[in-house]
């Protein structure tokens, strides 16, 4: 071999710390100069076991577990669990609940859709903006923590309705909480049109084009923006959806901008749908008000998380405990098209295409 | 809004942040904070333990009675047990403060005892729990539930069987 060759091509590591969120994920990048040429993607250094520690749990228990998959999707877990468990044991849940799991829905989407983009103006270096941004999310994990008693973790599912109440009160705070958070995101979406800074380091980067993400089966706010017009909540409605306006958001370019605009403009239609939820939510019981066994039997349940459709299959036996309990979730599905989106990327826009994934490991490795 | 504006807003307004530990902290009524457990309203039916997903809760049979012991370092502030027991005995304070010294982490339990009592009625050695009577129609009075309350349980279902129901 000569030693007066400079090779061409260098291998950088990117991660498993320190990627775009403080999450494990390890890649191995190709790079030609400043350009990427070929990345590997290495995933297991967070396993925790959470499926096999299911089977060990009660059905009862196992709501509070699943809710701890991933905190930024830790209601559409449990709620999915809740819904496999329904549909076994032929439980309905009372009008009132359902509108109520609407509700602690489309909360928690607005946070989490709030929280990436924030991350991504960080990314962008525009740091300013992103405490600002973080203070408007503050809005959202303050009316959480106010009516679900905690900023992640909140706790609304359980087999056969929520375990929440609103009243009047409540439904006033929140009404004037959604009030500011729309104010400040209309403001943040006429910023992301408008900011060069924004514009310049997100347009265009990071393309999925429509038939790449056919191809890697993408879901959520990432398929969205690559005209992949798919959305759980409307194709196959749970809870209140088939109530309620839903405006599914898609657009055609694939890059890393759509993806947040997608991710803004959902923040507004679920302010909308929780305006009509509180105007519309009927009286009665929340939850059925009994702890009753779960007969044997399997189910599959989807529903739509804040960063796409999560699937759950659910077998149940004599045992008060779950045989077995399976998830897709929908970071799992998205981590493939990363491929597509640094193929020839600049290395500096690295962090920022695998943030505009909405990246989550502790779903992906639970 | 253009920058330059919140700029002077937040200039305005202050620091956005609290100022803990020097002021108070944000808290909310719903705060699912610190276990606290009330043993006279407690019926030992052992929901808790049995909902709660981190096996935070345990009972034990002593000779003076049931014990009751969370810990709050392994509790992970679900609700699950406050949400499943009929009688409320248990609940989830607003105190998020749990902070304390590695040397006191074996503290860190909230305690009870369900004690033992007589019979009034057949003199055997049984629980002094919360009869269950949320059910019970018409509702006990005042009396007739410290009745119930002093009985064992064979002798408080008999009780309840035999009470004189207006008709
Ligand atoms: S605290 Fe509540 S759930 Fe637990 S044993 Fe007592 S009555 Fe039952
Ligand atoms: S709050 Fe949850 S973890 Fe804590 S004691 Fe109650 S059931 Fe157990």
């Amino acid at each position: 071999m000569s030693t007066h060759n400079v090779p061409e091509t260098f291998s950088i590591p990117v991660g498993p710390l320190h990627v775009a969120l403080e999450e494990p994920m390890y890649f191995k990048i190709d790079v030609q100069g400043e350009t990427v040429s070929h990345i590997d993607i290495n995933a297991g250094h967070a396993h925790r076991g959470i499926e096999y520690l299911t089977t060990k749990r009660s059905m009862y228990q196992n709501v509070v577990l699943t809710e701890r998959i991933c905190s930024l999707c830790s209601n559409s877990h449990p709620q999915t669990f809740a819904m496999a468990a329904e549909k076994i044991a032929g439980i309905e849940v009372p009008e009132r609940g359902i509108y109520l799991r609407t509700v602690a829905d489309e909360m928690k989407r607005v946070t989490s859709h709030l929280f990436n983009v924030a991350l991504l103006v960080h990314l962008v270096g525009y740091e300013t903006y992103f405490m600002h941004m973080m203070q408007v999310r503050e809005i959202g994990q303050d009316m959480l923590e106010s009516i679900f008693g905690n900023r992640q973790d909140i706790g609304a599912m359980c087999i056969g309705g929520v375990r929440y109440d609103l009243d009047d009160k409540s439904i006033a705070y929140i009404k004037g909480a959604l009030d500011k958070i729309e104010t400040e995101t209309k403001d943040i979406i006429k910023t992301f049109k408008t900011n060069g800074s924004i514009l310049r380091r997100t347009k265009g980067v990071g393309v999925l084009t429509h038939a790449d993400a056919i191809t890697c089966g993408v879901v959520g706010p990432v398929a969205r923006a690559s005209g992949v017009d798919y959305d759980v909540r409307r194709e196959a409605p749970y809870a209140a959806y088939d109530r309620l306006p839903l405006v599914v958001h898609s657009l055609t370019d694939g890059d890393v901008w759509s993806r947040a605009m997608v991710r803004l403009e959902e923040i507004l239609t679920s302010i909308d749908l929780l305006r009509v939820c509180l105007r519309d939510l009927p009286g009665g019981p929340v939850n059925i008000n009994d702890r009753p066994d779960i007969p044997p039997g399997q189910a599959v349940t989807r529903s739509e998380a804040p960063r796409g459709e999560v699937i759950y299959y659910l077998r149940t036996n004599d045992t008060p405990q779950p045989e077995r309990v399976k998830w897709r979730v929908p970071t799992f599905m998205n981590w493939d098209s990363l491929r597509f989106m640094l193929q020839d990327a600049k290395v500096a826009d690295i962090a920022m295409i695998v943030n505009s994934i909405d990246p989550c490991l502790s779903c992906t490795e639970r | 809004m253009n920058f330059l504006t919140i700029f002077a807003r937040n200039l305005k307004q202050g620091p956005q942040t609290e100022a803990f530990p020097l002021g108070p902290a944000f808290t909310p009524e719903r705060l699912r904070g610190r276990i606290e457990f009330n043993a006279a309203t407690c019926e030992g039916c052992r929901i808790c333990e049995r909902v709660c997903p981190a096996n935070a809760i345990r009972f034990a049979k002593t000779p003076d009675g049931m014990t009751f012991d969370c810990w709050h370092n392994t509790c992970v502030f679900c609700g699950n047990c406050e949400f499943y027991c009929p009688t409320d005995a248990i609940h989830q304070t607003n105190d998020w403060d749990l902070s304390h010294v590695n040397a006191d982490k074996f503290d860190m339990v909230e305690h009870g005892l369900i004690p033992n009592q007589t019979c009034v009625e057949c003199g055997a050695t049984a629980l002094n729990t919360a009869p269950m009577v949320k059910n019970a129609k018409p509702p006990l009075s005042t009396e007739e539930y410290a009745e119930v309350r002093a009985r064992c349980p064979k002798c408080r279902a008999k009780y309840l069987k035999n009470r004189k129901v207006p008709a």
